[in-house]
């Protein structure tokens, strides 16, 4: 469980505090996925820098699993918006490099789940090229699986379909939640979308202007449904999310 | 870049400069410009003359020079690209020295540290190192910060990031460097090696020319050229090693 306890982000701008976010509190249930969504500058991925353990300066607290939440500690898996592999390494050696930061040796078991994310994922014959080399897509791709292959406590993703062109976006979209109802690690992720939002999220969190803090948390009953744009709740609920977005952000 | 684009850039800057030169001295015609054949008809000379020996040497001094300038240059923009304090206090002497011909420090050095191999190293040290500091702290500045977020995120040390991505990431400005250092030292070492020494290709070139021997002074300029190039290729090959993921190797 992922418990956030008054986090409030603020940094120093020509000798002012700037509140950049908060406080806000919420708890998130293992094997949970919540869907952050808010307007651009509210702190979304000031949110996910401070869970990912790259911003360490927050005031308030987050545990996850009874522990204060430490990258050393937890293991956390973060696809960052341009994805985030090293152009250096090529696919495999990236997807691996989770596992060589927390000295993890490679047993039987492990290679069997890298070699089926792999599959999955549909990245086997692209394993040797590097970064460069790769579509959109493909990139993704790569980024899901290296978050997969590791065991995370916690999946941290900041607008991980915006790069994509509409079709590839969709594709990504149903292939991630085919592997994460796998595993099912407790998973934050920010969108602008709010189709993305009912559709990978099962909570949808709906922040406010900056400093962002909780407008409102929907519990989302279209959660895995497929053919969501034909469900006709699915139009009720995005328009509801819709008003509230309205309401919340003119704050 | 495939091998074979390169023999074949090789051999078409090897003809058209020796087309070139054939020309001019066909042209100008006198005994100060000979034609490359000449040139390289007495290349069958040089194992006499011992010009292995003096390139060696030469060798020995370019790697001892750009060697240590490295250690020294790396390590100091690494520490100035990591700490603000120590770029603080380094930064304006790094800034006042680098415009500074330090060349003409040669007298200075032979005065300080004798004839020897000493002085010409550390000329080559003076003028290298503080285009490698810049070059590295630049460097490691210009990583964009989010490089630097799915690593951390991992709880990575310091020494891991530095391992997997500062390291990787500075690789092919340091590469570039190496190379402009060694152009560099070959140049510097014509002019150091004039002096209190009776090694060295740039001392052969200058004791042909003062001998009146021009052929022999053409030999030791192709022959400096070649090794220049020699070098540069090693490098090529290194950079390709070790930098495979770059678009232009491809």
């Amino acid at each position: 469980m992922l418990e956030i306890n008054n986090l409030s982000v603020s940094y120093i701008s020509e000798k002012n505090t700037v509140n950049a976010l908060g406080p806000i509190s919420m708890e998130i249930e293992s094997g949970d996925i919540i869907a952050i969504i808010g307007p651009s500058g509210c702190g979304k991925s000031t949110l996910l820098h401070v869970l990912s353990g790259i911003i360490k300066e927050y005031g308030g607290q987050a545990i996850l699993n009874g522990a204060k939440l430490d990258p050393k500690l937890h293991d956390i898996g973060f696809i960052p918006q341009n994805f985030g592999l090293l152009p250096w390494r090529n696919v495999e050696k990236n997807c691996l490099l989770s596992l060589k930061i927390k000295h993890k040796t490679i047993n039987s078991e492990l290679r069997e789940r890298i070699d089926y994310i792999m599959n999955k994922l549909d990245i086997n014959s692209l394993k040797g090229r590097y970064p460069e080399e790769l579509s959109g897509g493909q990139k993704q791709r790569a980024a899901i699986a290296r978050a997969f292959i590791m065991n995370t406590d916690l999946l941290l993703m900041d607008e991980p379909f915006s790069a994509l062109d509409a079709l590839t976006r969709e594709e990504a979209q149903e292939l991630f939640i085919d592997v994460w109802n796998q595993y099912k690690p407790t998973t934050v992720f920010v969108t602008h979308s709010i189709e993305e939002a009912i559709y990978i999220g099962k909570k949808i969190v709906i922040l406010s202007h900056c400093p962002g803090s909780i407008v409102e948390i929907i519990d989302n009953p279209l959660f895995n449904t497929e053919d969501l744009r034909q469900n006709e709740e699915y139009l009720r609920l995005s328009s509801h999310i819709r008003t509230i977005i309205k309401k919340g952000w003119k704050i | 870049m495939k091998l074979k684009e390169k023999t074949r850039l090789f051999l078409q800057g090897f003809i058209m400069i020796n087309v070139l030169w054939y020309l001019l001295a066909i042209i100008v015609d006198t005994r100060v410009l000979p034609t490359p054949i000449e040139v390289y008809l007495n290349l069958n000379n040089l194992y006499d003359s011992r010009l292995h020996i003096h390139i060696l040497i030469s060798l020995y001094r370019v790697i001892y020079g750009v060697g240590i300038s490295l250690l020294l240059g790396v390590s100091t923009g690494l520490l100035m690209a990591y700490s603000k304090t120590w770029n603080k206090v380094l930064n304006p002497l790094v800034y006042f020295t680098y415009p500074v011909p330090k060349t003409a420090l040669l007298p200075v050095a032979m005065l300080l540290f004798g004839l020897g191999d000493t002085s010409k190293v550390i000329v080559i040290v003076l003028i290298l190192v503080f285009q490698v500091i810049i070059a590295v702290r630049d460097a490691v500045l210009n990583i964009p910060a989010d490089t630097y977020n799915p690593i951390r995120s991992l709880g990575a040390s310091r020494l891991q990031i530095f391992r997997y991505i500062t390291l990787p990431a500075i690789l092919p400005a340091m590469l570039t460097n190496l190379r402009l250092s060694i152009g560099t030292a070959l140049s510097i070492l014509f002019f150091a090696e004039g002096y209190g020494t009776q090694f060295g290709i740039g001392y052969y070139i200058l004791d042909a020319w003062t001998r009146i021997d021009y052929i022999g002074m053409y030999t030791g300029i192709v022959s400096i050229s070649l090794f220049g190039f020699v070098l540069f290729v090693l490098i090529d090959i290194l950079e390709e090693t070790v930098c495979k993921w770059k678009a232009w190797n491809k």
